[in-house]
């Protein structure tokens, strides 16, 4: 199947607004699908809840846009009643692991074959901009006027810590490096996380100064690398895949 | 017992997906499911919300699914239940009540969450609502009930209580023919289906639109009180010599039954839809109308609302129910 044909182009152009970054990581989905040739009828995308949940909508498979959280149990329950079907999860930071903390842990420690694709841009985008589990520390957003407190999560720590696992971490500049891993993520037989270091203009970025979503872009370009030595654990800053 | 049997009712309907979390008065369903685990799709879930959401995924992979739990439990899963509303997705959930509100009185029997089971998730839905009271029919109306679900492409509630969940009865089994409906939903895997919370129009969001909002509801409500039509269960032990009418369900209708020699019984089966014609033909002779439960007139409520005159009612709280007691609250009334 041709990359094109996993998108719904009746319901183009998403509600995205201009400058966002979850297309770039919906395109390399598509790009990663086509090269696996996977059939659109053994395709299942799964979203939760938040700009990031529009996504499911827009793919040409069979797609499930369940509640705020929610995405992995819905995605293993559909695995595990149909193991013939791709099954792949598409959503933001703060579903997956904020509200949907509880699952990733649990979905990763039974290592149900899914792949996870969470596209991790620091903020609750579609609600205003409120920092997120996965926001810097001192970051000023509405829900952290003075600036974070808080250590953002260690997603890589809670995945790695299981026997075996994929954690892989990847950005929206490195776009051949992400469809890698998504392509890794798809083929790997077991739970497979993909962290996807994205970005929000509208809601986010602007109020931090940021101009357009290009100097946003530019900054995941300058903040992370993909480190020579791939056998230790990634650095905040790093790129790759801890798998085992 | 009353778990176990549902449990049968459950895999003699055709359930092949089972999610939950271990919590008293329904844990026997779990224990005795899991050690169906090589015939059917078992999961001990990491936790009631999970459970629930688990259950959608696979009805809508193609199986038919149930989950079982008990109030703190049926709380956490209500955000789920408008979900399956609004996807229409088949799915069986098992309620054994217990005293609430919160932990409340862990694990005496009750029959609080009447209401909760009609409105509990939020916005307007139509749910179907089963309330057994013997272990025979926690069997039988498990099979009904997932019938109703196929038919109606929703989630049925089936409430069970504390008492009935562990009561021990003999049952033939085999006796019992119902006949269990196939699936009406075509699994995920057809390509270019969306399934959402969203209100939507052929899988594309309409949320802004008022008018198809209103053209929906309308279906959906056509479509729940047609199919519930079909689903439309009762008992009534008339008394010709009676004045007064009792109405009672679950735990508590068993509770009664030597008053029949008194009174005339009506006993729900299907809680909601409220069965209104039924309620209203069966009532219209009785100089009084008191319902009995145990909480404290949930069920009154409606039967007020729909007879639109005063029906008294008997408030059996705390976790215990006995027939001396009720008897002196009826001398008294």
């Amino acid at each position: 199947m041709h990359y094109k044909d996993y998108v719904n182009w009746e319901k183009m152009p998403t509600s995205w607004c201009p400058g966002c970054a979850i297309g770039i990581i919906f395109k390399q989905l598509t790009f990663a699908l086509e090269k696996l040739e996977i059939r659109k009828e053994e395709l299942v995308i799964v979203s939760g809840i938040g700009c990031s949940g529009r996504a499911a909508g827009y793919f040409s498979s069979d797609s499930v846009h369940g509640t705020h959280g929610r995405a992995i149990p819905i995605a293993e329950g559909i695995k595990r009643a149909n193991p013939a079907l791709t099954v792949i999860v598409f959503s933001g930071d703060g579903d997956l692991v904020g509200i949907g903390g509880n699952h990733l842990i649990h979905s990763a420690r039974r290592d149900i074959d899914l792949t996870v694709i969470c596209i991790n841009n620091e903020t609750y985008g579609m609600t205003g901009g409120q920092m997120s589990p996965t926001t810097k520390e001192g970051i000023k957003t509405p829900t952290s006027p003075g600036g974070n407190r808080y250590y953002p999560i260690n997603i890589q720590g809670i995945l790695t810590s299981n026997k075996r696992h994929f954690y892989a971490r990847s950005s929206t500049y490195k776009i051949n490096h992400l469809q890698k891993v998504i392509q890794q993520a798809i083929e790997w037989k077991g739970f497979a996380f993909i962290d996807a270091i994205a970005f929000c203009i509208e809601n986010f970025g602007r109020h931090l100064g940021f101009k357009n979503a290009f100097e946003m872009l530019e900054r995941t370009k300058t903040d992370f690398k993909i480190p020579a030595n791939k056998d230790k654990v990634l650095a905040e800053n790093e790129l790759g895949i801890m798998k085992k | 017992m009353g778990n176990e049997a549902a449990s049968l009712g459950a895999l003699k309907a055709g359930m092949t997906f089972f999610a939950a979390y271990p919590i008293t008065p329904a844990s026997e369903i779990m224990h005795f499911l899991a050690g169906k685990e090589k015939t059917i799709e078992f999961i001990h879930a990491e936790d009631e919300i999970a459970s629930i959401h688990m259950a959608i995924g696979a009805s809508l992979a193609g199986r038919k699914a149930l989950v079982s739990t008990s109030g703190p439990g049926m709380s956490l899963k209500q955000e789920a239940i408008g979900l399956a509303h609004m996807m229409e997705v088949p799915l069986v959930i098992i309620n054994v009540q217990r005293v609430g509100p919160s932990t409340g009185m862990p694990t005496l029997p009750s029959q609080g969450d009447i209401l909760q089971a009609k409105h509990g998730s939020h916005g307007d839905y139509i749910p179907i609502v089963f309330y057994p009271n013997s272990v025979e029919e926690c069997f039988k109306y498990v099979i009904k009930a997932f019938n109703a679900s196929e038919e109606s492409r929703s989630p049925v509630i089936f409430l069970m209580d504390g008492f009935l969940a562990h009561l021990s009865e003999t049952v033939d089994l085999s006796k019992i023919k119902v006949r269990a409906k196939p699936r009406t939903l075509e699994p995920l895997g057809k390509g270019n289906r969306h399934f959402t919370g969203l209100l939507s129009k052929d899988g594309v969001p309409k949320t802004k639109d008022t008018e198809f909002y209103r053209e929906w509801y309308s279906r959906i409500k056509n479509k729940m009180l047609e199919t519930a039509s079909r689903y439309s269960f009762f008992e009534y032990i008339e008394n010709p010599t009676a004045s007064s009418l009792l109405i009672a369900y679950g735990i508590a209708s068993r509770v009664i039954l030597p008053l029949k020699t008194k009174y005339s019984i009506f006993r729900p089966i299907t809680l909601y839809p409220v069965l209104e014609k039924e309620l209203k033909r069966t009532a219209r002779r009785y100089k009084k109308v008191i319902v009995i439960e145990m909480n404290d007139g949930q069920y009154k409520e409606e039967v007020e609302r729909i007879l639109k005159r005063e029906v008294e009612g008997i408030s059996v709280l705390g976790g215990t129910i006995q027939l001396k007691e009720i008897k002196e609250r009826l001398n008294a009334l």
